[in-house]
């Protein structure tokens, strides 16, 4: 009898400690309301339907501020804090923007748990800190491999009429010079192109920047000098400018951005196409691409420098100094970057920032059928632990990347040589880094 | 002739509630844009509102010929799109005025461009325009018309053409709907009395109804005039400015340098600059607006 | 008499062939925005065909689901919400802007004061000032009268951005309207005001008409100012809501097409409605002198 009491009596007390553990993981923060910025878009707004299961199980209230795209949310926090009013708790932020908003803030080092911080992708994490504080907490990565069109490289006359021409048998391409090779030889301008490029503003100094890395070059040297118009740098823009002038690109390529060679490449009209992970699940989709189950995908290719091209970001939460519940603020954005919550994501074609995840959602995708995504994964999850590399975390980047592209242009144009194209921004950006402060001179 | 009421209270009284707006949102930020063009105020530093620099932000500009460049640039677009959307627009309303059937229909169908957000239409011609996968090539393509993939938003004058396309069609129907309530407006007996007389249509066009309608169509302009400050959404989206500052116009630069670069006390240096290429326009269609009243014998 | 039946033959013949060309006309100038009301029925694949698909092959409603939410695993965007808040601010901006516009246009038409020229310009001018330059100051000064994310804000600023126009216009249209008729009015016993409401206004229903077509129009698609000035489900608008289908790499064309349906359609019918008001019912052949 008294062995029945004492189970009983046992039983209850660890389903009550069981209960407080389960409230104790994510905090007590009854009537408390937490104000937040999130960034907004079909893509990203999924996972915001998961914030009831945070507010149920803390008790708070989560009041979404405002729900905006990338940039007007970027514009949005710079006015912010010109106009002093900076009265939320949680924001988006991302890799490449997070340096522009000086101290505004904290960093999570002290704040969340050292035990978590160890699930994520140490390089994530890496590239989130900026001037050796962590003022972010990544949630999902993305990075650029090759896709292209499966059927080509099958094709035995192709394979013959290449070997004949260039000397090596055709495969997708290990480095830039093989990529460049093999898009000429695929063009059939005006109906069919070898590949396409981003034409404008960070976008194609990002892919300049990554094949400069890639081909052993450097943006600055460690005293902020610009160096990018070193060889590297010139065979970088030169590469960009053959494509252009061989017609293996669309004659538009200058004024492309994202959404014009994700589209470019789902018409069916492109070879191959250096691109992000994003847009994997909407190639391989019928209802929207035309290359549907045509596609492969290998590595980034290799430059001169033998290393992988990497521009890589992620998108983050950060938390605001001015808050005034900073453990009810890690405790979401915590629960938001989540194992669970980060499958979700996964699911959709999101890259994850933690280590577990990888392994899970590919996984998955394999037990489901889907070699596909299962492919993805793997191919970018190797990117993103070996190869992933940020634009330099200063303020002043997005400044000297609008001084850089304009002179791209001018030299893929022709109007300037590459390497007058390449030292007149280099003399701009000397300027920019020297008024900012970075360059003694 | 009428005589015109004298002065007293009433008009002031009746203007009231617009000074009282216009003063609000547009004085007070004038005052603070004017005083930041003389810091190099930064949006992400907020201290730096108080780094007064002088005319260093206007003397920079000065110098810079990618700014002139682009100020010419946008002083041609401006004229260039202004008459086209005047003509266009004249000879839609003159058409419509002539149609009995169907009119409301053809009136609303008219203003459909005017429906569209300007955000939209840049998206919608940028696609439009796409050399690989846009519809006007693949037309041209199709009918046998180009064997090529025309760079619309590459090539310098093409690209020209194509934003200034996209704005003379979003905004065309403005001057279409102005003119045609203008055509509605006016008085039917100098055009009876111009028929009996044996003017033919030519003659009563020229110099009875055009007359008539400048008045109309000089407000649509001085309006327009500072509208295409709203082309910014379509060239933003459009082209950027580029490629290579092909099709920078002074507010996609403004733009740039205010936002982008978080330069805004430059920012606000250029939009003075553009301020005042707006008061030139706007202050010669007044005088031509006055003018045209004062040859129709009308009110002043 | 054969001469005369074939010549109202011929003009009417004229005038069908006329209607029939300045139809074809309209029909050719809206193809790019048909083209886009189109684009929101198809997928995305079958848009960005290459060669491309005049004929839709497989016409849909899943954007619009999906823009409601009614789709397989989607959160739909708040449409009703952009909506409502659209047309307040829309309705209440052009309502007020008609307002000050009738009140500022009459001063103009019917006055004559100190001053004058120069007051009429400087409103204009005032619309001078470009977006960009104004948008900052709009911005903090509103934060700090706390009006940031409501319509009232918006509001306000789009009626500042209106009354300049309309005040332009409507005088245009108050200045047709000869003087003569409103004071026969009086003299038969009709105040000011009654003349006013009983003649003037009537006789310049087309300018006012137009003036608030432009107006909502203006206000309805403004992007810039709303994207600064909004930031919640509480004010923000259907130009702003199209943004939401951009994401940092892609466009989910087909989408934003059906969300530009929904923002084109209320705009075409209040046009359509309010197009009886467009043709002034002029009878100046009544009043002589």
């Amino acid at each position: 009898m008294r062995r029945l009491t004492v189970l009983a009596l046992g039983t209850a007390l660890v389903s009550l400690a069981g209960a407080a553990f389960a409230d104790a993981e994510w905090g007590d923060y009854k009537g408390y309301t937490l104000r937040v910025k999130l960034i907004g878009g079909a893509q990203y707004e999924k996972l915001y339907a998961e914030i009831p299961k945070w507010e149920a199980a803390t008790g708070a209230k989560v009041q979404i501020v405002s729900s905006k795209n990338h940039f007007e949310l970027d514009k949005e926090i710079k006015q912010d804090i010109a106009a002093g009013k900076i009265d939320y708790c949680v924001a988006s932020n991302h890799t490449s923007f997070a340096p522009q908003y000086g101290d505004i803030y904290i960093d999570l080092n002290g704040v969340i748990k050292p035990e978590i911080l160890a699930e994520f992708d140490s390089l994530a994490l890496k590239n989130a800190t900026v001037d050796g504080k962590l003022v972010q907490l990544p949630r999902h990565s993305d990075i650029s491999n090759l896709f292209y069109k499966k059927s080509l490289y099958a094709d035995q006359a192709n394979k013959d009429a290449f070997k004949a021409k260039y000397g090596y048998d055709l495969a997708p391409p290990e480095t830039f010079d093989q990529f460049k090779d093999q898009a000429i030889f695929f063009a059939k301008a005006p109906d069919f192109y070898g590949t396409q490029f981003v034409g404008k503003d960070e976008a194609i100094t990002g892919r300049f920047y990554e094949m400069l890395v890639a081909n052993g070059g450097a943006l600055f040297d460690e005293n902020w000098n610009p160096t990018f118009n070193s060889p590297a740098g010139v065979k970088s823009l030169q590469w960009f400018k053959d494509l252009y002038d061989a017609k293996a690109v669309p004659a538009g390529s200058l004024n492309y951005l994202w959404d014009d060679t994700g589209m470019g490449f789902a018409s069916g009209t492109v070879a191959l196409d250096l691109d992000w992970a994003g847009w994997a699940a909407f190639f391989n989709d019928p209802k929207n691409s035309k290359v549907a189950g045509d596609i492969g995908l290998v590595r980034a290719p290799k430059g001169d420098g033998g290393k992988r091209s990497g521009w890589s970001g992620s998108h983050s939460f950060s938390i605001t100094k001015t808050c005034d519940n900073q453990a009810a603020a890690a405790s979401l954005i915590t629960f938001l970057t989540d194992h669970d919550n980060q499958m979700i994501e996964a699911r959709t074609g999101l890259l994850p920032t933690r280590t577990k995840v990888w392994t899970d959602a590919e996984a998955e995708f394999t037990s489901q059928g889907n070699e596909f995504m299962a492919n993805v994964f793997q191919t970018y999850s190797k990117s993103m632990a070996e190869d992933a590399f940020t634009p330099p975390l200063i303020a002043p980047w997005i400044e000297v990347s609008n001084v850089i592209w304009p002179d791209l242009q001018k030299g893929i144009l022709g109007e300037m040589t590459p390497q007058e194209a390449l030292d007149d921004a280099a003399a701009k950006a000397k300027t920019i880094m020297e008024d900012a402060g970075y360059l003694k001179n | 002739m009428a005589i015109l009421r004298r002065q007293n209270a009433t008009p002031f009284l009746l203007l009231m509630p617009a000074f009282v707006t216009m003063a609000l949102v547009v004085v007070l930020p004038l005052i603070f844009s004017l005083y930041t063009s003389f810091t190099g105020y930064r949006l992400i530093k907020p201290e730096s509102l108080y780094d007064w620099v002088g005319f260093r932000n206007y003397t920079r500009i000065l110098s810079d010929p990618d700014f002139w460049i682009a100020f010419g640039r946008t002083v041609l677009f401006l004229t260039v799109v202004l008459n086209l959307e005047f003509v266009f627009g004249l000879g839609i309303a003159l058409l419509i005025n002539k149609i009995t059937w169907g009119q409301r229909t053809l009136r609303t169908i008219m203003m459909f461009p005017m429906m569209f957000s300007p955000i939209l239409v840049g998206f919608q011609f940028k696609f439009l325009f796409n050399d690989n996968i846009g519809v006007v090539n693949n037309a041209l393509q199709s009918l046998g018309l180009s064997d090529g993939a025309i760079p619309w938003l590459v090539d310098g004058k093409l690209a020209f053409f194509s934003i200034a396309l996209a704005e003379v069609w979003m905004s065309t129907s403005v001057f279409a709907i102005l003119l045609l309530a203008g055509l509605f407006a006016m008085p039917r007996d100098p055009l009876e009395a111009a028929k009996v007389d044996g003017c033919n249509a030519w003659q009563t066009f020229r110099h009875i109804t055009l007359p008539f309608l400048m008045p109309f169509g000089y407000i649509a302009m001085a309006i327009r005039s500072l509208d295409v400050a709203r082309a910014y959404d379509i060239v933003k989206v459009m082209t950027d400015g580029g490629p290579a500052g092909r099709t920078e116009l002074l507010w996609t630069l403004i733009g740039r340098t205010g936002y982008d670069n978080s330069r805004m006390g430059m920012a606000n240096a250029m939009a003075y600059f553009s301020v005042i290429l707006s008061i030139l326009f706007t202050w010669y269609f007044y005088r031509k607006l006055v003018a045209a009243r004062r040859y129709m014998g009308g009110v002043q | 008499m054969s001469s005369r039946v074939e010549s109202q033959g011929s003009k009417t013949l004229k005038r069908v062939a006329l209607t029939v060309l300045t139809f074809l006309l309209m029909a050719i100038m809206c193809i790019p925005g048909l083209w886009v009301i189109l684009a929101a029925f198809r997928p995305n694949g079958e848009i960005l065909a290459k060669p491309p698909v005049w004929i839709p092959e497989n016409p849909t409603l899943t954007n619009f689901e999906k823009i409601f939410g009614f789709g397989a695993d989607q959160v739909g965007i708040p449409v009703g919400a952009y909506f409502t808040n659209s047309l307040i601010i829309a309705v209440t901006s052009t309502v007020i802007a008609l307002a000050v516009g009738m009140a500022g246009g009459y001063a103009f038409a019917r006055f004559r004061f100190r001053g004058k020229g120069a007051i009429f310009l400087g409103l204009m001018l005032f619309r001078a000032v470009p977006g960009i330059a104004l948008s900052l100051p709009v911005f903090i000064i509103w934060s700090r009268l706390g009006i940031i994310d409501t319509k009232f804000g918006l509001i306000l600023v789009y009626v500042s951005l209106n009354v300049p126009f309309t005040i332009w216009l409507i005088d245009g249209f108050f200045r047709q309207v000869p003087l003569s008729l409103s004071e026969a009015a009086q003299v038969d016993g009709c105040t000011a005001w009654q003349a006013f409401w009983k003649i003037e206004f009537p006789l310049a229903r087309s300018g006012i008409a137009a003036a608030g077509v432009f107006a909502f129009l203006t206000s309805w698609n403004e992007f810039a100012l709303a994207s600064q000035l909004t930031r919640s489900t509480s004010s923000k608008t259907l130009p702003v809501g199209l943004l939401d289908f951009t994401a940092q790499f892609t466009i989910d064309w087909a989408g934003m097409c059906a969300m530009a349906v929904i923002i084109i359609i209320p705009a075409l019918i209040l046009t359509f409605l309010v197009q009886k008001h467009l043709i002034a019912g002029l009878t100046f052949g009544g009043v002589k002198g």
